[in-house]
């Protein structure tokens, strides 16, 4: 039993840090109509940045915001000096996927050029133990919690109740339709890639502070997940893929407590298959719908 | 020349051969076809591990030293047909959950995932293919047979690599230039409408996915049984993209074209590597070479899509000017 509750409260943490890193994935890809590869490229330079800031002794928050804002950066970057000239171009979202590939490649292995290949870790973990009922974390994974919380918490506001979320929305369902009730989709679809890189850099930040040792391919065994919950959640839907990064969270961390610890992401890769099998368009399906990528 | 410059050639001359097979079998998907198959590597991995473990023998024999499951060790043929029929097989399951009613670029990334799961896999279960460290040692196919040693052995051993070049060069040709080829371009061009005329699009690239499984087990196969290793870290899933840089370099979809690009991409820049100066930090290189690749993917993507060979399309009757291209495609293609 306490071998349950410890999982679960595992998986709530592991869950956190997924719905921050799915929902930022599928927000951008909904309102941008590009899927974004190198999204895991910025969650790891994100992380070390983080890493970087707090070793060299800046507060624990301070770190992790910074590091979301340099996330936030570069993905509006790549966005404007990589993929807006090729969409420009007409390139198709077949053609993007590889533009995507490409830079991802490209980003990692600068990463890595810079870093090494080796592992990294940030030491025993900071802070008081707090004691839930029988459910004991550390410090580190009650911020990581609340971080996401907060996170999830404005995306959803933002999403819901903004004019600019509203455009997002509008962006996502039909680009036409949007640009000619005079959104500026260029501007939006600008600030949804800052608002995804945001989300990556903090997904990339928590995930290493949460990760007892890691490397510069953290991050892309961490893309199995993401996948998997962005698709169960149904492609393109934001809330779904909050859903999805719940489930899977929890079901990665208990399967991991009771199989082969390194094999949790298989698991979720297990269900990304069978919601491919019984349901491709995901659980919770709006959109994913055929239209050109916008510019 | 003596011996080790021998030994050098034939190992490019084997990794010339192995390349040229593989790029083709991925430019029949995504060349000729238009799936986007990013999880490659695995079948070309596949076919290696099954080459192995077909000639390794039992696991008990080697006291130890490395742990798989099965092992056989059967004459020369059969570890490579049997590369292929598992390469054909895993083609078939792969692709028969992977293109799903999944969005192009959305099965791209879930055959992504696919190939970071099966590393995983393979790393973590270490009784399965003895984990991190791979197999090794797999004995070369007939070497002492007939006298072949050393050197010899190394120049037969490429004339065999050629000699399955060729085969594959001849069917992937006559492929591309059937009434099939034709169906396989309608489905990359406009899918709908090829299901329109009653050529199923589902169909033709679960076929495809077959058949290029199939040759890239046949690449990993012959190349495992020169180099008699084979590791999780020679087949991350960043290996896929050294292929769809060749097809990419040398022209989508142009047989001749791939072939430039693989000896160029291949071999030409895994040489120049090495020719850099020496005192460089290794990881350091291996690092900037991808960048390099990745460079040289957007670039040509951006000022010659067509590649360095541009695929000859023929036009029947009147010459139309919308007749579109496959790098037309990917440049101001369609949204599909």
């Amino acid at each position: 039993m306490t071998e349950l509750v410890s999982a679960l409260g595992f998986g709530l943490v592991t869950a956190a840090i997924l719905s921050v890193s799915a929902v930022g994935f599928t927000l951008q890809y909904s309102v941008s109509n590009v899927l974004n590869l190198a999204f895991v490229s910025i969650m790891t330079a994100s992380g070390f940045v983080a890493y970087g800031l707090i070793v060299a002794g800046l507060n624990l928050w301070l770190a992790i915001a910074l590091a979301s804002l340099v996330g936030g950066c570069l993905s509006a970057l790549i966005n404007w000096g990589i993929y807006t000239p090729f969409i420009r171009r007409g390139t198709s979202t077949f053609g993007m996927v590889i533009v995507t590939i490409s830079t991802a490649l490209i980003g990692q292995n600068l990463i890595e050029a810079a870093v090494g290949p080796g592992f990294f870790s940030f030491g025993v973990a900071t802070g008081r133990a707090v004691d839930v009922g029988g459910l004991v974390l550390t410090g580190d994974q009650v911020i990581t919690m609340g971080i996401a919380l907060v996170l999830m918490a404005a995306t959803y506001v933002g999403l819901e109740y903004t004019r600019l979320g509203r455009a997002m929305r509008a962006l996502s369902v039909n680009p036409a339709l949007a640009r000619a009730c005079g959104v500026d989709t260029g501007r939006v679809v600008a600030l949804a890639w800052f608002a995804s890189g945001v989300l990556a850099g903090a997904g990339g930040a928590l995930l290493f502070l949460d990760t007892a040792t890691f490397s510069v391919t953290t991050g892309s065994y961490f893309l199995i997940v993401i996948i998997a919950a962005a698709v169960f959640g149904g492609v393109g839907s934001a809330r779904g893929a909050f859903l999805g990064a719940l489930i899977l969270g929890v079901a990665t961390e208990v399967a991991g407590a009771y199989w082969i610890p390194e094999l949790k992401d298989v698991v979720a890769f297990a269900v990304l298959v069978a919601v491919l099998l019984v349901r491709p368009r995901g659980l919770f399906s709006e959109i994913a719908t055929l239209r050109q990528a916008v510019g | 020349m003596n011996s080790a410059v021998q030994l050098y050639a034939t190992t490019l001359l084997v990794y010339l051969a192995v390349n040229l097979i593989a790029s083709w079998a991925l430019d029949i998907q995504f060349g000729v076809t238009g799936v986007l198959n990013f999880g490659f590597i695995l079948f070309q991995s596949a076919g290696a591990y099954t080459a192995a473990l077909l000639s390794l023998g039992p696991a008990r024999a080697s006291g130890g030293f490395q742990q798989y499951i099965g092992g056989w060790q059967l004459p020369f043929p059969l570890p490579i047909v049997g590369a292929i029929l598992v390469g054909a097989a895993l083609g078939w399951l792969v692709g028969w959950v992977g293109l799903r009613r999944l969005r192009g670029d959305f099965q791209a990334v879930v055959l992504l995932v696919v190939s970071v799961v099966a590393t995983l896999v393979v790393e973590s279960v270490p009784g399965f293919l003895n984990g991190d460290a791979g197999l090794s040692l797999i004995p070369k196919p007939l070497s002492g047979v007939a006298g072949l040693t050393g050197v010899t052995y190394a120049w037969a051993y490429v004339g065999l690599c050629f000699l399955s070049c060729g085969l594959v060069a001849i069917l992937v040709a006559r492929l591309v230039h059937s009434p099939y080829g034709r169906v396989l371009r309608a489905v990359r061009e406009n899918d709908a409408l090829a299901d329109a005329m009653g050529r199923s699009s589902t169909r033709a690239r679960l076929q495809v996915f077959v058949l290029g499984g199939a040759l890239a087990a046949l690449s990993g196969a012959l190349l495992v049984e020169f180099t008699t290793a084979w590791a999780p870290s020679g087949w991350l899933y960043p290996e896929t993209f050294v292929y769809f840089t060749i097809v990419i370099i040398g022209g989508r979809a142009s047989l001749p074209g791939v072939a430039v690009g693989a000896a160029l991409i291949a071999v030409g820049i895994q040489q120049a590597v090495q020719l850099l100066p020496i005192g460089a930090d290794a990881t350091v290189l291996a690092s900037l070479q991808w960048v390099v690749i990745g460079l040289l993917t957007l670039a040509f993507l951006w000022w010659r899509p067509q590649g360095l060979i541009p695929e000859r399309v023929r036009r029947f009757g009147a010459p139309s000017p919308s007749t579109p291209l496959a790098a037309e495609k990917l440049s101001e293609g369609a949204g599909s």
